[in-house]
């Protein structure tokens, strides 16, 4: 016989609310839920139960003294039993990701994964430890503490773990308080109202903003799943619901109680549910209330949609009832939808109402057949979600163009809620539960129950990937196993045959970490990731397997991780020898070397025996100096470095570096003599006599350029540009008086040139005797010497040439071509 | 299916926009942001100052100048992960600032473009990962233009070449995958070279890992893992050891001579003031304003993109032409400015003054233009400008090098640049297979008195990256038809031949073949991706008939290096050619689906970097090859034989003063 849809509605106000019960017979009877703490996770997870120790309680026999975290199904169903050794527990809280958290008075916490008892810790730090934690509160990625000094500090996530002091808060009684989470802050990050003496503080990273507020002290502060309102619970027992920014009050409700509550929580956004030990309140809008009386201890576990209610007999839902159900299902609804629903009935009855009323709804059986789908999603009762869906069938049947799909994914989402609701799994999620939680999040929630072979079905139902389901479930057969090595990595290797996306890097690391090596090393053999095996292989001393792995992924990255490690660990002759064989290895070594560790580069050129090398980093050692002295020093060393071999490269090397320390001498000694600073040193040779020759040091220069060896015609050059960067026209006549220049002539006319000396540079046009006559007369044109261009024109009788210098020309030079012209021209 | 959407510089460029903004988020309320200089160019690219400012920037500081202060709360640091040495100096200045100020600092280092278990030991070991907010940008392809896409790791060549750290290959990898995720597979990847061949073997890993770890349905296998991409052609990776030789030499297009006389950067040239004059309207500065506080002094920053028509006009057009284009452009400009006196209806002067903004903006570029094109003229007019690029060419053309040496002597002599130097003496050992042992000898001789005896290091670095080198047997390389060997080093006299590197009656006006890049010279390095791209066409330029004709006969059918693989050999590496192959049925059914598109991209990545030349004549190429492929020019920076040899230069000396 079907449940009557309506039957566990309750009208609050203008709404309707639902208490669904989901599960019964929850707990023992010999767990005394009032001495417990509990706390939920959300998305219907996990139950964390742990003995409220300001409460007497009985000693038994066996588990007395010791206390534990015991983690339970929605159902009842005893996941872990987590034994508790530490300091007392000031906060219990979930992540969204089901990880429980655990914070205890000295500012530790701990953080349990995948509900099997494993965790990691941290401590909250920030003065934690001095003055205790007083409480905490989670949201769905991280927490807030309130130490016992007020002061607040906050965790934002929990893989990389950053506790942060929020800004200090006033002096005064917390009377209560509640965190804002960052998804509702104008910062986006966390935010805290604390209710202190008669007021109400908003804390956040930079400041604590006092709300002004004149009728505290307030016993409860709870903001709603939106951040949009605030409920507050005054010690007169009223709840008060406010904005979240203080400034409008919605509605007041009289508790008629002067014993506040335990639990102040939200119901959705809309209503806010008061617990009691065995009384419920739910607050609807504008202060209607409805009430629950229980035999027992209820807890409240709040949910985004809802909340839900934990006796040792039931679990229950308590929900507000969504739009569309309500609007097929409220007594005397004539919607559409409830029409749809209605003519199923009459078909079934095979009347002909059925059509008509299908007639009747015609032009709005679209939404109809919509509502229907969505009221099914909504529904919990298998009889009624079947219902709905059938008359959502019916509906369309009728529709000539209806996308089908909708209709489809909620039969696939039902079957999957289904499957999810059933007590042995213990996930009662809702419809929008499991909407926000995303298969996704629903297969880990599996996973961490073990129970792969559902994950399985529901990942290939849904389609979506099913690797870490298999990776997991081959981590706990390597964990669980007592079969030899060989046997279980066969087994796993032919279980995840032609799976893709297993990452085998995980389950060897869980191999390892059962200690069992041997097997890990297997495993990784079927790793395709090159990178992903690095790590686990150092950890499990296989060093030089992990060299060859992190070099064949070509991630350099991951080559400097573990030549880094292994700089560090093994002595130094090994890792030279490990790398040595390695050319992209001692590559990265040599260049991270270069830059902060040059002892050890010559240290490896001195093991590979690369002479050179190891000098030339001498060398830029000495050039980094700047004491002379150590300089020469250090030259000296790279010198004595070259000397033993006979390679032409390396004897030449030597003898310049040799070449570079007599030079900064010399240098040092012209520096002594001429000037009284610097001047010289670290010149180069070539610029050393440039400056020697501009500076009028002609027989010193002179004197380098012979005991350097300085090519002759380097050295010509050399002079002749620092004789005219000094404007040296007279040195440069005596020169220009010499037979013969190693160098040719024509540099001298086109630098004197270029320094505007036109009348030099003439003087060397006829000493360039190798050029063509029409260069030379060029070069006369440039030094605007018209006459003697045309007469090297004349010479070669070039007319033409003559007639166009005649066009250049002006004044008497104008006429003495013009002359030449006459005398070249043939007679008429 | 085909992605027909935005283009992959569009894309790249609003991703990076994206990714960065959202991290800036992040950290709420005001903040300074300190950047590393080589990537505060870059973040340039894709965001300008003031939307950094709408982000919640105050000011910016640059890593190398240490000078962040206690001005703002919050700091973010931008630095390269991959960088130990950047990550230890942020470690250094969050210490400074945690120890100094009284300020309570919120503390934010974004990784760019990942974060590595290196620069997480380095700040373990400063004992600061607790008090830092770590997150990721994944920053790798950083559209230059369109058509170029470029990691801009400056210190990619010298990475590559000289310190043998493959991290700049590993890096490549990981942004040409970000391409494939996009497209699809590429279904063919040619390359050329040892580094590229790494570079594909890495692709194809990564393709592998990808499956592995991609994560999707048992029972639909279409929806697993890519499939060779329906839209893209070609992958061909080139090497830039394979052909050092064109870089080494000296650029002759105009945006090549722009970047060898003045350096771009980041698509910015820093030009003195007083060759361009002082910096015009804020309109035009607005777009040249890099996130940097520029040091403005007497350099004035020109932008230099596609968004500057005139210099689309004449980036890739060879110098000896872009005289006239200037004059050309001035004519039409003062004519279309005279039609005022013309317009005779109020209608038509509205029309004119409406254009006028741009006809000044135009007027701006052509003044710019002419003024930077005039300064580059009086340089080329040098003695010494010219007698470089008569060793040049000849070396280029093959002649015997020796006759040139006395040449670079007196160069030397003269005290020119010291890179020129080097970049004639690298050209001709890449060109001639080494120098004579002898030669070396005494050049190495001459080079360390004229500038210095550090240089000895500078020539070790050289000989280590194979730019310098003693001929090793003096008949190997010197008998131009002895090639079809693989070898270590690229045979330019076998290749100058078989791929006719050389073409002497090229037109710089009217151009026919990519040759005119260099006045006469084919960049090797296009000419190989020619010959995957252009076969026809350098079959008849080999048999030497007329080029141009036959060019529309382009077939597709011999895919890779078919019909050029002897040739090919006698480049240095590796050759290869790889077909990523999808599940047939998949394919198939692609195929079907979407046809194929009319357009196909050829991706074309020089590993180690590409010249402006080489990207002037691969957009010649391109037009050519308008409208059935599309050419997307991809690289790991930017190069030219200067920054070549910049790589290699020791920049410390026995100088006290500086």
């Amino acid at each position: 016989m079907p449940s009557n849809p309506l039957a566990n509605w309750e009208k609050v106000g203008d709404s309707f609310y639902r208490k669904i019960a989901v599960y019964d017979a929850i707990f023992e009877d010999d767990i005394e839920l009032e001495n417990y703490i509990v706390a939920g996770a959300p998305y219907g997870g996990a139950i964390a139960l742990y003995r409220d120790e300001s409460k007497p309680f009985r000693l038994r026999d066996g588990q007395g003294s010791r206390s534990t975290i015991d983690v339970y199904s929605c159902s009842g169903q005893k996941i872990n039993r987590i034994n508790w050794e530490q300091a007392t527990i000031r906060g219990l809280g979930w992540s969204d990701k089901e990880e429980l958290l655990v914070v205890s008075e000295d500012g530790t916490v701990r953080r349990y994964f995948e509900l099997d008892g494993e965790f990691t810790s941290f401590s909250l730090g920030n003065g934690s430890e001095e003055y205790g934690v007083r409480a905490c509160q989670f949201w769905s990625s991280g927490l807030v503490a309130l130490l016992s000094n007020n002061q607040l500090i906050a965790v934002s996530k929990y893989d990389e773990p950053r506790p942060r002091l929020l800004a200090p808060c006033p002096e005064g009684e917390v009377s209560s308080w509640a965190l804002i989470s960052p998804a509702h802050t104008l910062s986006r990050s966390v935010e805290v109202l604390l209710a202190v003496d008669k007021t109400v503080f908003l804390i956040d990273s930079t400041e604590a903003e006092d709300k002004i507020l004149q009728d505290g002290p307030f016993k409860h502060i709870s903001v709603s799943p939106t951040g949009r309102f605030v409920a507050l619970f005054t010690a007169e027992g009223k709840l008060w619901v406010v904005s979240n920014d203080f400034q409008n009050k919605f509605s007041e409700y009289d508790s008629k109680s002067r014993v506040p509550p335990n639990t102040v929580n939200w119901c959705g956004d809309d209503a806010v549910i008061l617990g009691w030990e065995d009384e419920i309140h739910l607050v609807g809008p504008n202060g209607v209330a409805s009430k629950y009386y229980y035999d027992g201890r209820v807890h409240v576990v709040p949910e985004f949609d809802g909340v839900r209610l934990i006796t040792n007999d039931t679990c229950e839902f308590v929900h507000k009832v969504a739009g569309v159900t309500e609007e097929i299902f409220r007594l005397g609804s004539s919607s559409p939808a409830s029409v749809l629903l209605d003519s199923v009935d009459q078909l079934e009855k095979k009347s002909p109402k059925a059509d008509e009323n299908i007639q009747r709804i015609r032009s709005s059986l679209p939404s109809a057949v919509d509502t229907c789908i969505k009221a099914a999603g909504h529904e919990f009762d298998a009889y009624w979600q079947k219902r709905l869906l059938k008359a959502a069938s019916f509906g369309k049947s009728v529709l000539e163009l209806y996308n089908s799909d909708e209709f489809v994914e909620m039969t696939e989402k039902l079957r999957v809620l289904k499957a999810l609701r059933d007590y042995k799994i213990g996930l009662p999620l809702s419809y929008e539960q499991y909407l926000r939680l995303t298969p996704e999040g629903l297969i880990e929630r599996l996973i961490s129950r073990h129970e792969y072979l559902l994950a399985i079905r529901i990942s290939e139902y849904l389609q979506i990937p099913a690797d870490k389901i298999y990776v997991h479930w081959a981590s706990q057969k390597v964990k669980v196993s007592t079969v030899d090595d060989e046997a279980v990595c066969k087994l796993i290797v032919q279980r995840l045959d032609g799976k893709p996306g297993i990452s085998f890097e995980v389950i060897a690391q869980a191999a390892y970490d059962e200690g069992r090596s041997h097997l890990a090393t297997q495993l990784l053999n079927h790793e395709p990731r090159a990178g992903k095996q690095v790590p686990l292989l150092l950890n499990m001393e296989e060093d030089e397997l992990a060299l060859d792995k992190a070099i064949e992924s070509g991630d350099d990255d991951l080559v400097n991780y573990v030549l880094l490690h292994l700089k560090s660990k093994l002595p130094l002759a090994s890792f030279f020898r490990m790398i040595n064989t390695r050319p992209m290895a001692s590559a990265l070594v040599e260049t991270a070397a270069r830059g902060e560790d040059i002892e050890l580069l010559k240290d490896l050129f001195y093991q590979d025996d690369r002479p050179i090398d190891g000098a030339n980093v001498l060398l830029s050692e000495a050039l980094r100096d700047t004491d002379l002295t150590r300089q020469t020093e250090k030259l000296h060393l790279a010198s004595r470095l070259l000397s033993d071999s006979k390679e032409p490269t390396v004897v030449l090397n030597q003898k310049l570096v040799t070449e570079a320390s007599q030079l900064l001498k010399v240098q040092d000694a012209l520096d002594k003599d001429l000037a009284d600073h610097s001047e010289f040193l670290g010149l180069s040779l070539n610029e050393t006599v440039y400056r020697l020759v501009r500076g009028g040091y002609g027989k010193r220069a002179h004197k380098i350029q012979s005991e350097f060896k300085v090519p002759e015609k380097t050295f010509w050059w050399l002079r002749l540009r620092a004789l005219v960067a000094k404007r040296d026209w007279g040195e440069l006549e005596e020169i220009a008086k010499l037979k013969k220049s190693p160098i040719g002539w024509e540099p001298f006319y086109n630098e004197i040139l270029g320094a505007g000396n036109t009348k030099l540079a003439s003087g060397f046009v006829p000493k360039c005797t190798h050029l063509s006559p029409a260069e030379r007369i060029e070069m006369w044109v440039k030094c605007g010497m018209i006459v003697k261009a045309g007469e090297e024109a004349q010479k070669t009788k070039d007319l033409n040439t003559l007639e166009l210098l005649r066009t250049k020309a002006s004044g008497p030079a104008a006429t003495e071509i013009e002359r030449m012209i006459n005398q070249l021209r043939p007679r008429k | 299916m085909a992605p027909l959407l935005r283009s992959d510089a569009d894309y790249f460029r609003d991703k990076a926009r994206r990714d960065l903004l959202t991290l800036l988020e992040g950290a709420r309320g005001k903040k300074n942001l300190v950047i590393s200089q080589e990537l505060a160019g870059p973040v340039g690219l894709f965001v300008k100052f003031s939307v950094l400012q709408e982000y919640g920037v105050d000011r910016v500081f640059l890593l190398e100048n240490a000078n962040i202060d206690s001005s703002q709360r919050n700091v973010v640091f931008l630095v390269r992960g991959e960088k130990a040495r950047h990550v230890r100096i942020v470690a250094e200045q969050i210490k400074r600032l945690q120890n100094n100020a009284n300020v309570e600092h919120e503390f934010f280092i974004f990784f760019a473009p990942r974060r590595t278990l290196v620069s997480n030991a380095v700040l373990e070991e400063a004992g600061i990962t607790g008090d830092v907010n770590i997150a990721e940008l994944p920053l790798h392809f950083m559209p230059l233009e369109q058509d170029i896409l470029s990691l801009e790791l400056d210190d990619s060549f010298g990475d590559l070449y000289l310190h043998k750290d493959p991290g700049c290959i590993f890096h490549a990898a990981k942004a040409l995958m970000g391409v494939q995720q996009r497209h699809g597979y590429f279904p063919r990847i040619v390359g050329k070279g040892d580094n590229a061949r790494r570079l594909a073997d890495l692709l194809l890993r990564m393709r592998k890992e990808l499956d592995a770890e991609e994560s999707s349905g048992l029972a639909d296998p279409s929806a697993r893992g890519l499939l060779p991409s329906a839209s893209v052609e070609n992958l061909i990776i080139i090497d830039r050891d394979v052909d050092f030789g064109t870089a080494l030499l000296t650029q002759l297009t105009y945006e090549g001579l722009i970047d060898e006389y003045v350096g771009i950067k980041n698509n910015q040239a820093d030009v003195d003031t007083s060759i361009v004059g002082p910096a015009p309207t804020p309109q035009l500065q607005e777009s040249s304003k890099a996130p940097q506080q520029a040091k403005q002094g007497l350099k004035r920053k020109i932008q230099l993109d596609a968004s500057d028509q005139l210099f689309s006009q004449l980036r890739d057009a060879n110098f000896a032409i872009v005289g006239d284009i200037l004059n050309k452009v001035a004519r039409r400009l003062e004519n279309e400015y005279e039609s005022r006196h013309t317009a005779k209806t109020t209608g038509e002067l509205r029309e004119f003054v409406n254009r006028l903004p741009t006809y000044q903006l135009e007027h701006q570029s052509l003044r710019t233009h002419t003024n930077l094109a005039e300064e580059i003229m009086r340089l080329t007019r040098s003695e010494t400008f010219r007698k470089t690029l008569e060793v040049q060419q000849n070396n280029a053309a093959g002649a015997d090098s020796t006759y040139q040496h006395e040449t670079i002597e007196e160069l030397i002599a003269r005290d020119v640049p010291l890179k020129t130097v080097l970049r004639l003496l690298c050209l001709e050992s890449c060109m001639s297979g080494g120098l004579r042992p002898r030669d070396l000898e005494s050049f190495k001789k001459q080079v360390i008195q004229a500038y210095g005896h550090q240089h000895l290091l500078t020539f070790w670095a050289l000989e280590k990256m194979e730019l310098l080198q003693p001929r090793s047997s003096a008949t190997t390389m010197l008998l131009p038809t002895s090639g079809a060997q693989a070898g270590s080093k690229t045979n330019y006299g076998y290749l100058r031949k078989n791929l006719r590197l050389v073409i002497e009656e090229v037109s710089e006006k009217d151009p026919n073949d990519i040759s005119y890049v260099y006045s006469g010279f084919a960049p090797l390095s296009v000419r190989l991706v020619q010959c995957v791209l252009q076969k026809s066409y350098m079959v008849s330029l080999i048999k030497g008939g007329t080029p141009a004709a036959s060019l529309n006969t382009a077939n597709t059918t011999s895919p890779g290096w078919l019909g050029f693989e002897d040739v090919v050999k006698s480049a240095r590496g590796a050759t290869f050619s790889i077909v990523q192959k999808g599940d047939d049925k998949a394919v198939r059914a692609r195929q079907t689906l979407s046809g194929n598109s009319a357009t196909k991209a050829v991706y074309v990545f020089f590993l180690g970097g590409i010249t402006f030349t080489e990207i002037a004549a691969l957009r010649f190429i391109a037009a050519q090859e308008a409208p059935r492929r599309k050419i997307i020019i991809c690289t790991t920076s930017i190069i030219s034989g200067d920054r070549m040899m910049e790589a290699a230069i020791e920049k410390g000396s026995f100088a006290k003063a500086e």
